[in-house]
């Protein structure tokens, strides 16, 4: 596995609307890293993922990409999408694709072939067919992934994957992504108000507290005491 | 039977004020299906409204001495002018607004409708002439549609067509998915200028052929009904559209059998095609359950 930095933040300032969220953020992410993103409702978890992709733009400092601009597959809150579009999540899934066809292009069938392959990875393609608002949450976060699959990403960032899905469905798209990490080596970045299911899957966590952050191994940051610690700090 | 087959015969008097409707009705889900998926339906009402004001106030212009196209005919033109300047404005006003995430969205629409409302009516009375053709020019005159006006719609709403059609995937990817849109690269800004000058396009040529009823009901009642029976964009867009165009066909009939106001007559055979289908939903879920 590459150690090469992929995504660099120095002395960022991150916010959205003109509102300063964080500040003075210094933070590297290696090429082929799992990156767990803790920190209480509104501590700017998902601000950061946003800057990061390009959503959100950097208010002052620097987000560097030192070998290369990444190409993103991005998962994002589930609930941010609305249940009255009439799609099937196939067509969900091939939105993934749309990243490589210029504003008059056709959808070609190594598109159409690329996303049913992303779907057999994430053991949704059964799904294919379905409409996607009348899917279970587990089910819509599988077709989600595939989509950001589907856009053959080097960094794989998921908002919030597992939020209002039940344990057993949240183990089963841990496990998924997990294994994804470490099938195709990908970058993988996620932000989760799950502590416990990151333990034994991310190699590196950030936690984000008091409009700044700290990082370091999960072993150390998902220890006992630094739970404790930081639960007690508002870190949680 | 027979006024069916007359209506359909190419030699049929009001043909062109036939082929203009069905083609209208045809366009309007097209660009409506977006409206009500982006959860904009009010903007549906606002902005045909707004095209109305902008009909009446060229027409004021014209009436007091403002000419915009001298040595021609230029009432159409200029009524045209006033509508597309009235609705693009309204469109960059509500974007602008949108993009700074001031206050309620609906609330804004409906402040603008109520003003285009008041501003039509008041147009309108200050206007010393032809008070009653501009009301009629309001309400939509479809069957009084001149050859050029034909072909003028034809061609306005063949290439909107065109453009919704063949744009169809932006479209709904930025509507859909905004923010996974920007991480691929996608301009969103540009694409919603576009899906919003096209609506504002279909709206302003729709309201001078017939009238803000009619296309507010084209743009939303189709895709209500669509949307219930379809799964699959494409599916959706063209169940609205074919929905449309039949209304158009089965209202203008019904229009000239029984001797009705058009609009009107289109507007509830469109609704009564959406209380069949959401009947059907209805009685089809119950089976299901049962």
């Amino acid at each position: 596995m590459s150690h090469s930095i992929l995504i660099r933040l120095s002395g960022a300032c991150l916010g959205h609307n003109g509102t300063l969220v964080l500040e003075g953020v210094d933070l590297q992410i290696a090429r082929g890293s799992f990156v767990g993103v803790l920190g209480a409702n509104g501590s700017g978890k998902s601000t950061i993922l946003k800057t990061i992709v390009g959503i959100l733009p950097v208010l002052r400092g620097q987000l560097e990409f030192p070998t290369g601009q990444p190409r993103f597959g991005y998962v994002p809150q589930r609930d941010t999408l609305d249940s009255a579009y009439p799609l099937t999540a196939f067509e969900v899934a091939l939105m993934g694709t749309y990243g490589k066809l210029g504003p008059l292009g056709f959808i070609q069938r190594a598109m159409r072939e690329r996303t049913m392959e992303a779907l057999a990875e994430v053991r949704a393609e059964g799904l294919a067919d379905r409409l996607f608002a009348e899917l279970s949450g587990g089910e819509r976060q599988r077709v989600l992934i595939a989509r950001a699959l589907a856009a053959d990403p080097d960094c794989l960032v998921l908002d919030e994957p597992v939020a209002g899905i039940d344990q057993a469905t949240v183990e089963v798209i841990m496990d998924l992504t997990s294994a994804l990490h470490q099938r195709r080596a990908m970058t993988v970045l996620m932000v989760s108000h799950h502590i416990l299911s990151l333990r034994g899957r991310a190699g590196e966590i950030v936690w984000i507290a008091d409009h700044g952050l700290i990082s370091g191994p999960a072993e150390l940051m998902l220890s006992k005491e630094k739970i404790e610690e930081m639960l007690m700090s508002g870190g949680g | 039977m027979t006024l069916l087959l007359e209506m359909l015969s190419p030699d049929f008097l009001l043909r062109h004020a036939l082929y203009a409707s069905v083609a209208i009705g045809f366009v309007c889900p097209l660009v409506g299906v977006y409206l009500v998926l982006r959860r904009l339906v009010f903007l549906g009402i606002a902005l045909p409204q707004i095209a109305a004001a902008g009909i009446a106030f060229a027409y004021l212009l014209h009436t007091v001495g403002v000419h915009l196209y001298p040595h021609q005919e230029e009432e159409q033109p200029m009524a045209l002018t006033g509508s597309i300047l009235f609705v693009v404005a309204a469109l960059i006003v509500l974007a602008t607004l949108e993009r700074r995430g001031r206050g309620m969205v609906e609330g804004r629409v409906g402040a603008i409708y109520a003003a285009a409302a008041a501003a039509s009516i008041l147009f309108v009375a200050a206007n010393p002439y032809g008070e009653s053709t501009l009301l009629s020019l309001l309400r939509g005159e479809v069957l009084g549609v001149s050859l050029s006006q034909f072909w003028g719609t034809i061609a306005v709403y063949g290439g909107i067509a065109a453009c919704v059609l063949v744009l169809q995937k932006e479209f709904t990817f930025v509507s859909f998915d905004r923010e996974m849109a920007m991480t691929l690269g996608k301009q969103v800004v540009a694409w919603d200028l576009c899906l919003y000058l096209i609506i504002g396009l279909a709206i302003a040529f729709g309201v001078m052929t017939v009238g803000p009823l009619l296309v507010f009901g084209f743009l939303v009642v189709p895709p209500l009904a669509a949307r219930q029976i379809t799964r699959g964009m494409w599916p959706f867009s063209l169940a609205a559209s074919g929905i449309g165009g039949a209304t158009a066909l089965i209202g203008f009939y019904l229009s000239l059998r029984w001797d009705l106001p058009l609009g009107p007559t289109d507007v509830a055979v469109a609704c009564v095609i959406l209380g069949l289908v959401t009947a059907g939903q209805v009685v089809s879920n119950w089976l299901r359950r049962v």
